[in-house]
This record gives C-alpha cells, sequence and structure tokens, in this order.
C-alpha cells in the first residue's frame, strides 16, 4: 500500500499532527505517528480546499473543517490518482463557470430590459394611478426644492417677476392669456403662471399644474401668439401628467443604478451620466406629444399655432450648440415641420392686443 | 487551481518558519487576478464584484503563513450574492419611505434629510460590523475558525457617538474613538476557544499623531480663525444686505482687511489638502503599525516592525503605473477616436453618432475608474497586507497549539449592505 506523510488538523482543536496517510482501496487512512487510528476518509467524500499552490489541502466536505495537507508533490499526485470524487481536471469547475456566465449574461440582459421597458412602462401605468391632490403635493415639493436652487434674490429682486408697481399690468396679461388657453384644456385643477427672473429662453411645468416662464423667453418672443404656443406646450406636459411620471423614473432609475454599480467605481458619475442619457431619450417622444397638444389646445382657441414653431427656430439660431441627445428637445428642425403639419391657420386676431402685448414684455421690469 | 496544476506547481516546500508572519503572494498571479476581474466586471456590468472579491480574499488570506501554517478563506461568492440580494430587499422599502417622506412639506418631510442621514450612518457602521463578523467566521487557521459576537446595533450607536465627539474636536479624539472602538470588536473576537482584546493605547497614538494633526489640521484652524477674526462681521452682514449691485466694493469699503483674510484662509486650506496628500501614508502606516501591535488573542501578543518607508513605496509605485496607464490609455482612446470618426461617417442620423460618442464616454470612463482602482489593489493595497503582515512578529505561539473550535459560520447580510452602502472593507 502506498502511504506518505502530511499534516493533519481535526477541525476540533488547532493541534497540528504529522500523520501517515495511507491509501487503502476505499478511503484514506490516517494514523499518528505512534500508528494510532486518527480518522478514515472515504475519496469519494473528499474536496479539495483552497490553498497556496505548493500545498494540497482536502477537506472532507460538509461543514467540517478538518484539514488534510500533504506538502510532497509526488504524494499528492498519488492521491490524484486514486480520489476520483476529486475535480481532477477542472471539467466539474468548468462547467459551473459556464453556468455562472450564462446565468450573469441573462441577468444583465434583464436589468437592461427592465431600465429600457420595465421602468418607463411602470411609470406609465402608476402616473394615471395617482390622486390629483397627491401630484399637487409632489409639484409643491418640487417648486419649493426649484426655488431654493434658484435663490429668492436675483440681483437685489425677487426671483418671481410681477410683484412691482410697473410690473403688474403684465401680470395681468399673462393672466388673461392664461384664462384664455385654460378655458380649452382640459384640466381639472387651476393652471397657475408665474414668471421667472432667468435669462436662459426657457419655460418649465411642475407636477399638478404650475408652469414658469423666464424672463429670456419672454424677451425672445415677438408675439403673443409665439409665447401663448409655448404656454400651451407646457399645459401639454401638465395634462399628461409628464412630470409624474418623470419624477417616478427618476427614482426608480437612480435606485436601479446605485444598487447596480455597489462601489467597484467608487462613484456617482456614472449613475449620473447614465441617468442624463436616459431620461433625454425617455423625453424625446414626450415633447414631441407635447407639441401636438401644444398645436391643437392652440388651434381650438383661434391662435397662430405656428408661431412656436417660428420661437423655436429663433431660439435655435442663438443657442444650437452641444450634443442634441443631451439637450431635452428633439431636433428643432422636425419638430418644426411636424408643427406646420398640425397647425391651422389663426383667426387673424393675435391672442392679446398690443397693449397688453406690451406691458408682457415688460412684466421683469423691477418697477 | 485542480489538483492536477496542485501537483504540477509543488517544488520543494521550505521549512516553516516558526513564530513568523509571511506573504508568500507573488506579484504577477496578482496581477492577472485583478486584470482578468476588471474585465469581467465591465462584462458584467459590475455583478462579477462578488467573484472578484471572493477570489482576492481566497489569494491574500491563503499566501499569508503564520507560524508555518497557512490561513484559509472559506467564503464563497454565492454567499455575498445572497447577502447583496437580502440587503437590497431590505433596502428597497426604506429608499422608498425616505422619498415618500421627502415629498411631504410638513415637519417629517423637513427632518426626512436628517433622518435619513441618520439613520444611513448607523445601517453604515452596522453593515460594518457585520461584514467584519462575517469575514472572520470565514477565516480558518489550522482547522478552526475565528468568529465575532455581539451586537451590530450596539455598535452601530457607539461608533456613530464616537464619530460626533471625533468631529466636536476636529480630529483631536481620533486616538480614544480608535481605541475604544478597536476594545469594543476585540473582545467580542475569538479564535476558537482563544479570546481576543486590544491593548494599544490612545494616548501613544494621540502622541504620535500630533504632529501630523498639526501640519494637516492646524493650519485649516489657524487660517479658519484668522480669517474669522480679521472681518468685522456686522459691517459686512450689513454691506451683502443692502443688496443691488457692486457687492464687492461695499465689502472692501466697510472691511479693509477682507480680501486678505480670504487670500490667507484660501493659502491655509490650500497647505492643508496638500499636506493631507503628503502625509496619508505616513498616516497610514502609523495606524497599522499601532492596530497590529495592540491584537492580543489569550496568551499570544504582536508587534509590528512596519516602517513608513515601505507604506510610501507602495504608492510611489501606485503613481508610477498610474501614470504609464494615463499614457497607454491616451494612445488607446486617440486610436478608437480615429476609428469611430471614419465609422460615423457611415451613420446618416446625428443623433447615431451622437449616441456613439456618448456610449464610448461612459465606457472610457469605466475603463479609467477600473483601471486605477487594480493599480490601487495591486500595489497600495497589497502592500499593505503584505507589509503589514511581514512586519508582525509574534509572542506566546505555543497557545495557538491547543485551541478548542468554537464558533458558527454567519450569514453575509452585513457584506451585503456594506456594499449597497458603499461602507466596503476588504
Amino acid at each position: 500500500m502506498i502511504s506518505g506523510s502530511g499534516i493533519f488538523f481535526d477541525g476540533t482543536s488547532s493541534a497540528r499532527q504529522e500523520v501517515t496517510v495511507e491509501l487503502a482501496p476505499a478511503d484514506l487512512v490516517l494514523r499518528s505517528r505512534e500508528g494510532q487510528l486518527l480518522a478514515q476518509w472515504p475519496y469519494a467524500e473528499l474536496n479539495q480546499a483552497h490553498s497556496p499552490d505548493q500545498v494540497l489541502r482536502l477537506g472532507r466536505g460538509g461543514e467540517s473543517l478538518a484539514r488534510l495537507e500533504i506538502r510532497d508533490p509526488v504524494f499528492a499526485a498519488a492521491i490524484d490518482e486514486k480520489a476520483t470524487a476529486v475535480d481532477r481536471t477542472g471539467a466539474v469547475q468548468r462547467r459551473m463557470n459556464m453556468k455562472v456566465a450564462a446565468l450573469v449574461i441573462l441577468a444583465v440582459g434583464s436589468i437592461g430590459a427592465m431600465i429600457l421597458f420595465a421602468l418607463p412602462t411602470l411609470a406609465t401605468r402608476l402616473t394615471p394611478l395617482l390622486p390629483y391632490g397627491v401630484e399637487r403635493k409632489l409639484g409643491e415639493a418640487v417648486d419649493a426644492q426649484l426655488r431654493a436652487s434658484l435663490g429668492s434674490d436675483i440681483a437685489g429682486m425677487p426671483l418671481e417677476c410681477g410683484e412691482a408697481v410697473g410690473e403688474r399690468p403684465g401680470r395681468a396679461a399673462l393672466s388673461v392669456l392664461i384664462a384664455r388657453l385654460e378655458a380649452e384644456a382640459a384640466w381639472p385643477m387651476p393652471l397657475r403662471a408665474g414668471v421667472m427672473r432667468r435669462q436662459e429662453p426657457n419655460a418649465i411645468a411642475l407636477p399638478g399644474g404650475q408652469i414658469y416662464v423666464f424672463e429670456g423667453l419672454i424677451a425672445k418672443a415677438h408675439t403673443p401668439d409665439e409665447l401663448a404656443g409655448v404656454i400651451a406646450h407646457e399645459i401639454g406636459h401638465v395634462v399628461r401628467r409628464d412630470g409624474v411620471k418623470a419624477l417616478l423614473e427618476t427614482a426608480g432609475l437612480s435606485f436601479l443604478f446605485g444598487m447596480l454599480f455597489g462601489d467597484f467605481v467608487g462613484g456617482g458619475a456614472i449613475v449620473i451620466a447614465a441617468r442624463s442619457v436616459l431620461q433625454s431619450s425617455y423625453s424625446r417622444e414626450t415633447e414631441a406629444a407635447a407639441d401636438a397638444y401644444g398645436v391643437a389646445l392652440m388651434n381650438k382657441v383661434g391662435g397662430k399655432a405656428e408661431a412656436l414653431g417660428a420661437l423655436l427656430s429663433r431660439i435655435d439660431a442663438l443657442h444650437g450648440v452641444g450634443p442634441a441627445i443631451l439637450r431635452d428637445h428633439p431636433q428643432t428642425a422636425q419638430r418644426v415641420a411636424a408643427i406646420r403639419s398640425l397647425a391651422k391657420p389663426g383667426a387673424g386676431r393675435p391672442l392679446l392686443d398690443d397693449a397688453q402685448w406690451a406691458s408682457l414684455k415688460k412684466i421683469c421690469a423691477g418697477r | 487551481m485542480n489538483l492536477r496544476e496542485a501537483v504540477a506547481s509543488a517544488t520543494a516546500y521550505p521549512a516553516p518558519a516558526l513564530a513568523k508572519v509571511r506573504f508568500l503572494g507573488q506579484d504577477a498571479p496578482y496581477w492577472r487576478l485583478l486584470i482578468r476581474g476588471a474585465l469581467l466586471l465591465i462584462c458584467t456590468l459590475g455583478i462579477y464584484r462578488f467573484w472578484l472579491t471572493t477570489d482576492i480574499r481566497r489569494f491574500l488570506w491563503g499566501n499569508t503563513e503564520i507560524a508555518g501554517d497557512h490561513l484559509e478563506y472559506t467564503g464563497t461568492a454565492l454567499e455575498l450574492l445572497v447577502g447583496f440580494l437580502i440587503a437590497i430587499a431590505i433596502l428597497l422599502p426604506i429608499n422608498i419611505l425616505f422619498f415618500l417622506a421627502a415629498l411631504d412639506l410638513g415637519l417629517i418631510g423637513n427632518l426626512s434629510g436628517v433622518i435619513a442621514f441618520t439613520l444611513l450612518a448607523l445601517l453604515g457602521q452596522f453593515a460594518i460590523y457585520r461584514a467584519r463578523r462575517y469575514r472572520l467566521s470565514r477565516t480558518v487557521y489550522r482547522g478552526v475558525r475565528f468568529y465575532q459576537t455581539g451586537s451590530a446595533w450596539a455598535y452601530a450607536l457607539y461608533a456613530v457617538m464616537w464619530w460626533v465627539v471625533i468631529a466636536l474636536t476636529v480630529g483631536l479624539a481620533y486616538p480614544w474613538a480608535q481605541m475604544n472602538l478597536e476594545r469594543f470588536k476585540m473582545r467580542r473576537t475569538y479564535y476558537g476557544d482563544l479570546p481576543g482584546y486590544f491593548e494599544g493605547s490612545a494616548l501613544a497614538l494621540f502622541l504620535r499623531g500630533l504632529p501630523l494633526w498639526l501640519l494637516v489640521i492646524g493650519p485649516l484652524l489657524g487660517g479658519i480663525a484668522a480669517a474669522a477674526h480679521a472681518i468685522d462681521w456686522p459691517a459686512l452682514a450689513e454691506a451683502v444686505n443692502e443688496g443691488g449691485s457692486g457687492l464687492g466694493a461695499r465689502v472692501e469699503a466697510t472691511n479693509p482687511g477682507f480680501g486678505r483674510a480670504i487670500i490667507f484662509f484660501f493659502g491655509a486650506a490650500v497647505w492643508s489638502a496638500l499636506a493631507a496628500a503628503v502625509f496619508y501614508p505616513a498616516f497610514q502606516a502609523m495606524m497599522l503599525r499601532w492596530w497590529s501591535a495592540g491584537l492580543r488573542f489569550g496568551e499570544v501578543t504582536v508587534t509590528s516592525r512596519l516602517r513608513t518607508g515601505q507604506i510610501y513605496r507602495a504608492y510611489f509605485r501606485f503613481l508610477l503605473y498610474g501614470i504609464l496607464f494615463a499614457i497607454g490609455f491616451s494612445f488607446v482612446a486617440f486610436a478608437a477616436v480615429g476609428a469611430v470618426n471614419t465609422l460615423t461617417g457611415k451613420f446618416s442620423s446625428a443623433e447615431a453618432e451622437e449616441l456613439l460618442t456618448i456610449s464610448a464616454a461612459v465606457v472610457g470612463y469605466m475603463i479609467i475608474a477600473l483601471g486605477y482602482s487594480t493599480i490601487y489593489q495591486a500595489t497600495v493595497k497589497l502592500a499593505l497586507w503584505r507589509r503589514g503582515m511581514e512586519a508582525a512578529e509574534i509572542s506566546g505561539i505555543a497557545a495557538l497549539d491547543r485551541v478548542k473550535a468554537a464558533g458558527r459560520p454567519t450569514s453575509a447580510l452585513g457584506e451585503g449592505l456594506a456594499d449597497a452602502l458603499h461602507v466596503g472593507g476588504i
């Protein structure tokens, strides 16, 4: 019978025992130097524990921590010959690795599908179920955050225009415009509109029906119908409840990405990058739908629906820089063409008279 | 490694050196393991991290030889994955609750940020303690496992309390915090029936660390104090509240020293940041030496001969490889951009082109982040382990020969929480 020496730890104490190992027909027989029988391990139950390259470390499977260490390469090879249950060629390990790889690919695929399809669908399905009262509350929370981030004091003047004596006629004109649009918009709660002292030519709609037009947009608008077109577009976002949908999607995305990437790259930069790309890809279709709604609304109130396209082209000519995929609005030429195709000729009279328009242009005059 | 490879690579095994700690791992296989892991991380969107972590630990543990016998890491990647999934199941409802609470405008809404911060701080410390418990219970030496008892919530409260004290004392209480937290952990740590404890002295650490504190934190505090003293606060508040344009001129008029005070403050801040970067390796070496020299298991005591220069050498290697990686990456990136430019000629739509640009940027960012984390692992992290282990000298080794096995393997929930909360360890 072949035999050799090894080091044996019995798993119940840390005693290091030098043993003689005999290769019996069915099992390894471990005897102390004095010849006392210490253990008998059937070959079928042997498993290989992790060890540095120079050591063969055997366990008996299960939770037992009993270990036999062989440091003589020739004798280790002899055990290898006998112990058929040990994964000699590594085939079991390879099959296991393949299984893991397949599962991981499946997991990556399903996470991708979740981000691309499940999350938007979920947000779209959940949004109509949200009561309007909750949406209004959400809108108020977003409003508070927005005001906090923009600051309450713009060069000594309040963030919102229309407070000073000279600005009040402009505010009245804006209310007239909103009232005309609101009469035709199917929205169960009062719409609220304000003007913010910001130089970007932009407008935003918050959940719950709050719309903000920026000072820079009013400066760029040449006619009341151009401004009305933008407001009608924003009413489109409100009525379609796009703000709530985006909020739900952002919450889901940030959670998914944060969890998924763990701390292996140690930063949220990728989360933010991925989120901004994905978010704008959501909003592409949303913007087109809001355009369509805005044009239909302008058609109903008898305004010049095409004016929105004119304003968009003008702004784009001034600000047409940066990759389009990062901008929230689909490429302007496509949008303008779509607006033209839907617009009916207006009643001929602008939505505000000249005096009202002049005072609205001065809504941020500050005096 | 399978049996055949084990046999093939077996060489005449050197006689065990008693009472010595040695690290037998070679650099080359560790680099191979890390680079293969980084590639798989990219392909699997990070899911491979459980397998990589397990491989890293098997390498570090398995190559550590104490008094002639090797440590064994018995944890598996599957356990880590399950722990992570359980952690997500716990964190998901918490996240949703805080999201909803933040929308409420009332008192709860305003407080939700504070509550969330406190809860996450507690949960992070809880995770650190439980992750340590998992790692210990998967560490086997001579067929006997390590384990840890004690309440993780008690530790979390204790740790958060000490971190508040550290913040209030601008870091001066750090040695006492470390000593008490380490005592808490070590008194609940066992190797079989051999109880651990910690004998590091906070005062000794304080005295050794004081020069570093004076060099790094001192100037910053001085800058803040001097600036606060030089500025006439009521006049400044008045100048700011007046509103309108010309704020800078008004401030300078009422506060003649304002500009100089700000410049002095920023100078102090820059000095502190630079000093922190330069002395960080020295700080790490000091902490590692102090910590390992304080470890006790029954009659087994440890001393450490770790030299600060060894840690600096590791950081220099990190810088060197980092620069080489940056050069190599820029070459590859240039070539890739060239290839992309020729490719994009075939796309008619500008959007497809932009999508390609963005995805290239994302992939580039991932490669850079993973590249540096791999280099850091293979230089600094490995050196800290290797040098820390090799510098340790153990006495009372005879006690290790008659330890009775005790303790059970515990769940990897803590590891999962630590992963999800980004408070990971090794």
